[in-house]
């Protein structure tokens, strides 16, 4: 073995065993209760108060650098401000609680974090991250700078026994001892594959290996803070402050001032003022002379050994004869600021400063200064106008933009400010790091998120007014309006319907008529409507007849009283029924007045309202649809047909099964389904046997009322999205197309799904209960068979209410299949994938109890052809 | 003297009671006989040190070179994360789980 070799074999053992330690105490430190912990924070904080003076001259004679004064400053920062912050905040545990959010979070420690220390703060950093890591649980291995080693692991031993007095887990905090070969065993640490985390603060080139080691890293970026004095500034308290952060341990703190950018309007007196309290305004020769100095000629960079130096020191080696005692220097920085070998961060008391004419130049200074190497780290403001605070904040890249305090000790956070307290600058990605946050107890947990199930809220809405019984159309004879607008159809003024409106509107009421209506409309009839309604004026929009006219009276009467809409953007596709992405208007303008004159659409009490897109359909759905008064009269009704009284009577059908399964229904749609179902089962055949029989009429008419309210709040299915598809492509009317589906999609719905819906209001796959609990309510019955189950029995059930459809579609002459409504097969087979892709898209489909696959909407296209036998 | 066979060792029954802060000495003298088998009980076992933690170690080093079973039972879950996350095969395999993180895919 060679003596290198042997040499690397020592080092890695050492590195073993330091984490072999930290490791064991990780795994302890899991069971410490948040009493216990910060117990153990306390006893680290008056260990690190009580040996703040210590340390901060250990540091200073080791290293050198800075001023002893401001050193224990730092180290009584880093434990009793940081120590304020975090003494109530929790860290073990439930660490917050969402209520509104139904979530908490809930702490893990990290584990073995190794961290770096800068030879800038090599004793307030140790105690800072000591202390923190005590917080959450996590156990640290130090690795010091090699020029202040001797403190750094000072400071970490004391903290050490400090914790492991109150009860700290044994091996909790270690640390690299100072050696030649530190940097080598800190290099194997990194990427030793039991540390967990590097917390990098130091040089660019140590947090550089950090990140490169391929562990989670925080890390942080070097600074060069612009720093602006605004015209409006309080100058005199500017230039105090400037001093105080400036010279604060010889201008080592990273976060401290750069460069000035100052404007003109106040710059002599700012100026003046520096002089006056003991700085010394250099001549542009003098800038040569410490520029010389300071810069490394090489490699543009800082001369090291001059960082955390006293400013007579910095002068007297630069030859500027300075005989005074002085705070710091200020350098002109004349010329192309961006070229300008001073424009760089300069760890010392030498400042550089522009003088610029406007806020818009004197951003742009700043913004040249922060994008010259500090990127993401800090910059500050001298300023009482808001706006200008706030352009600059805009425009500036950092991780905090100190506002009329001291950049250096305002940086550290918890002193001129609530920043949180750190020695460790996050500075974003513009400074190669993950957060731009002052990194402290929150970087170091990883936060489990415990959220419980969302509690869903589910609202039932409806028409407002609903008039419901025959003859019911007279309350038009008191309904408030002076300009009554009647959408209508050709069918229902031939029907005698039309008449029987304007006899009874008020006397008073101006009248104007579109009867033109045709079925299905498109959005050119829509426009058409709403074109003749900006002649008329009307402050009531009265819709009379089947659903397509319902529907685009809906359609007419929002686009008339909000013009601005457009039709692409309303109509837009959603997964959640209840919390669709689309804002409709709130308030209407006009009021609109639902007639129905068929049973079937139930269009007078949902949102809804279908156009008819080409070859699809397009629903627009919202609460701002709903009528405002719905007029249930089922006199309008008996002069119907038998066939358009079973297609409309089978889309009401459909409505009430669909609602019933949907995954949005509630006990209050339940009701109304059932409901509807039965008055369907008891009034259709009654009604196709007697006509004009205006009791069964009435009760079917409520029928298609009531499972209009329920999909109204509840939605329909997948049957509603084959029959539109259907419906589109081959104008079927859509009470047909729904039926040629019915039977199909109640078998495909009580089956355990091949995929289930993942919804939180759906919580459970009833839909073949909900069948069978149908098929009771409309009384019909299965034979008990020993030993059956429920749900065996269920599907008994079932398969009775398919019977129970399929009688009630022959009676009513309804086709159950496409064959029926007379479709080529051939045609019908090729159309398929455009109707499945249809359909698939189709809003109607979002709300199936069964999360219906593409191919399993194909096959049901497919299955729905030939005619069917009974179940 | 001849080793015990596997049908004349005796399985000793331990319970480890309260907080594990250092080694059992009464643990490590039954394991001393070489003619047991020892099952831990960790059932009323509420907290574990680092120097318990290396004695757990240990002792099964010296378990396995005496050729004795050592199991452990009914760890409750503080004191099973801390062997999860102390990263110590032995004692994971004492207490019957795999030792090794499964490497899955990255999402």
């Amino acid at each position: 073995m060679t003596v290198s070799s042997e040499q690397e074999l020592m080092l890695t053992q050492r590195a073993n065993h330091l984490v072999r330690q930290a490791r064991l105490a990780a795994a302890v430190f899991t069971q410490y209760s948040q009493e216990k912990v910060d117990k153990i924070v306390r006893a680290m904080t008056a260990a690190a108060i009580e040996n703040a003076g210590k340390l901060a001259l250990m540091a200073h004679q080791e290293t050198r650098m800075g001023v002893t004064e401001d050193k224990i400053l730092k180290n009584l920062v880093a434990s009793e401000f940081l120590y304020h912050q975090i003494k109530d905040k929790r860290s073990v545990g439930v660490t917050r609680e969402f209520p509104d959010l139904n979530m908490v979070e809930v702490a893990e420690p990290m584990g073995v974090i190794f961290a770096l220390a800068p030879v800038t703060n090599p004793t307030s950093t140790v105690i800072f991250k000591s202390i923190c890591c005590a917080k959450t649980r996590n156990t640290v291995i130090f690795s010091a700078h090699l020029m202040a080693a001797e403190s750094s692991n000072y400071a970490a031993k004391i903290m050490y026994e400090a914790a492991l007095a109150a009860g700290a887990p044994k091996g909790f905090i270690t640390w690299v001892d100072k050696s030649s070969r530190l940097r080598r065993t800190s290099e194997l640490l990194m990427s030793h594959p039991e540390v967990d985390l590097i917390f990098a603060t130091g040089g660019t080139q140590m947090v550089k290996a950090a990140y490169s080691s391929g562990k989670p890293a925080l890390g942080v970026g070097p600074g060069n803070t612009p720093v602006y004095v605004h015209k409006s500034a309080n100058v005199l308290s500017a230039a105090m402050d400037i001093i105080i952060s400036k010279t604060f341990d010889n201008g080592t703190e990273c976060p401290s001032e750069q460069t000035l950018v100052i404007d003109r309007e106040v710059s002599e007196q700012l100026l003046n003022e520096f002089k006056r309290l003991g700085c010394h305004l250099c001549t542009q020769e003098e800038v040569e002379k410490v520029s010389d100095l300071i810069i490394d000629s090489r490699s543009g960079g800082i001369n090291y050994k001059l960082v955390g130096q006293p400013a007579n020191l910095i002068a007297d080696q630069a030859g500027l004869n300075i005989t005074q005692p002085i705070k710091m220097l200020l350098c002109p920085l004349n010329g192309e600021l961006r070229h300008h070998k001073l424009a760089i961060e300069k760890l010392m008391p030498v400042l550089g400063y522009v003088i610029v004419d406007s806020v818009n130049e004197g951003i742009n200074k700043a913004l040249d200064i922060n994008y010259a190497g500090g990127t993401g780290h800090t910059a500050g403001i001298f300023c009482e106008d808001d706006d200008v605070i706030e352009r600059f904040s805009d425009a500036i890249n950092a991780g905090r933009i100190i506002v009329n305090s001291p950049a250096s000790i305002g940086g550290l956070g918890g002193v001129y400010n609530h920043l949180n307290t750190t020695l460790s600058f996050g500075c974003g990605t513009g400074g190669g790091n993950i957060t731009t946050d002052n990194v402290g107890i929150k970087n170091l947990i990883n936060f489990k998120r415990v959220p419980r199930r969302r509690n869903y809220v589910i609202s039932f809405q409806t028409t407002k007014n609903i008039y419901i019984n025959p003859g019911s159309i007279d309350h038009l004879k008191s309904l408030k309006c002076q300009s009554a607008f009647i959408i209508t159809s050709r069918s229902a003024s031939r029907r005698g319907h039309l008449a029987q409106v304007t006899e009874r509107l008020p006397q008073d009421c101006h009248v104007d008529v579109f009867s033109d209506m045709g079925p299905e409309p498109d959005f050119a009839m829509i426009q058409r409507v709403v074109a003749a309604m900006r002649h008329s004026q009307p402050d009531t929009v009265i819709a009379l007849g089947g659903g397509s006219v319902l529907d685009a009276a809906k359609i007419v009467r929002l686009f008339y009283d909000y013009p601005e809409l457009k039709i692409s953007e309303i109509a837009v596709n959603f997964l959640d029924f209840h919390h669709r992405m689309i804002e409709f208007p709130k308030d209407m303008k006009t009021q609109l007045v639902a007639i129905p004159t068929t049973s079937g659409t139930g269009s007078e009490v949902t949102p809804f309202a279908v156009l008819k897109d080409g070859h699809r359909k397009i629903s627009l759905i919202d609460e701002c649809l709903l009528p405002d008064v719905a007029i249930i009269d089922a006199h309008l009704t008996r002069s119907l047909p038998p066939d358009i009284t079973g297609d409309t009577a089978f889309d009401a059908l459909t409505h009430a099964l669909e609602a019933l399964v949907s995954t949005f229904s509630s006990d209050y749609t339940d009701g109304l389904a059932l409901e509807a179902l039965r008055l369907i089962f008891e009034s259709l055949p009654e009604t196709l046997k007697n006509p004009n029989n205006v009791l069964y009429r009435h009760k079917l008419h409520n029928a298609a009322t009531l499972a209009g309210m329920a999909i109204g709040n509840a939605s329909v299915g997948v049957n509603h999205a084959l029959a539109h598809a259907l419906g589109a492509r081959f104008d079927i009317p859509h009470g047909r197309a729904n039926g040629a589906f019915l039977l199909s999609t109640i078998e495909y719905n009580a089956q355990i799904p091949s995929k289930f819906v993942s919804i939180p209001c759906y919580p459970l796959w009833v839909a073949d209960r909900k069948y069978a609990r149908a098929a009771q309510f409309i009384g019909l019955t299965v034979e008990p068979i020993e030993g059956e189950t429920e749900e065996a029995k269920g599907l008994r059930l079932v398969h009775k209410l398919r019977q129970a459809v399929y009688d009630l579609a022959k009676l009513a002459k309804q086709p159950l299949s496409i064959a029926e409504l007379g479709i080529p097969l051939e045609t019908y087979m090729a159309a398929i994938p455009e109707l499945t892709e249809i359909a698939f898209s189709d809003m109607s489909i979002r709300t199936n109890p069964r999360y219906t696959l593409a191919p399993e909407v194909a096959q049901l296209f497919a299955n729905a052809y030939t005619p069917r036998e009974r179940p | 003297m001849a080793e015990p066979t596997k049908e004349t060792r005796k399985l000793e029954k331990i319970r480890i009671l309260g907080e594990l802060e250092r080694g059992l000495d009464d643990v490590d003298k039954v394991l001393a006989t070489g003619k047991t088998d020892i099952e831990l009980d960790f059932s009323a076992c509420t907290f574990i040190s680092v120097d318990g933690l290396e004695w757990l170690e240990e002792f099964l080093l010296r378990a396995d070179s005496l050729k004795s079973s050592v199991k452990f039972v009914n760890v409750q879950s503080p004191v099973y994360k801390v062997f999860k996350v102390a990263h110590i095969d032995s004692l994971m395999r004492a207490c019957g789980s795999p030792s090794q993180d499964a490497q899955g895919l990255v999402c």
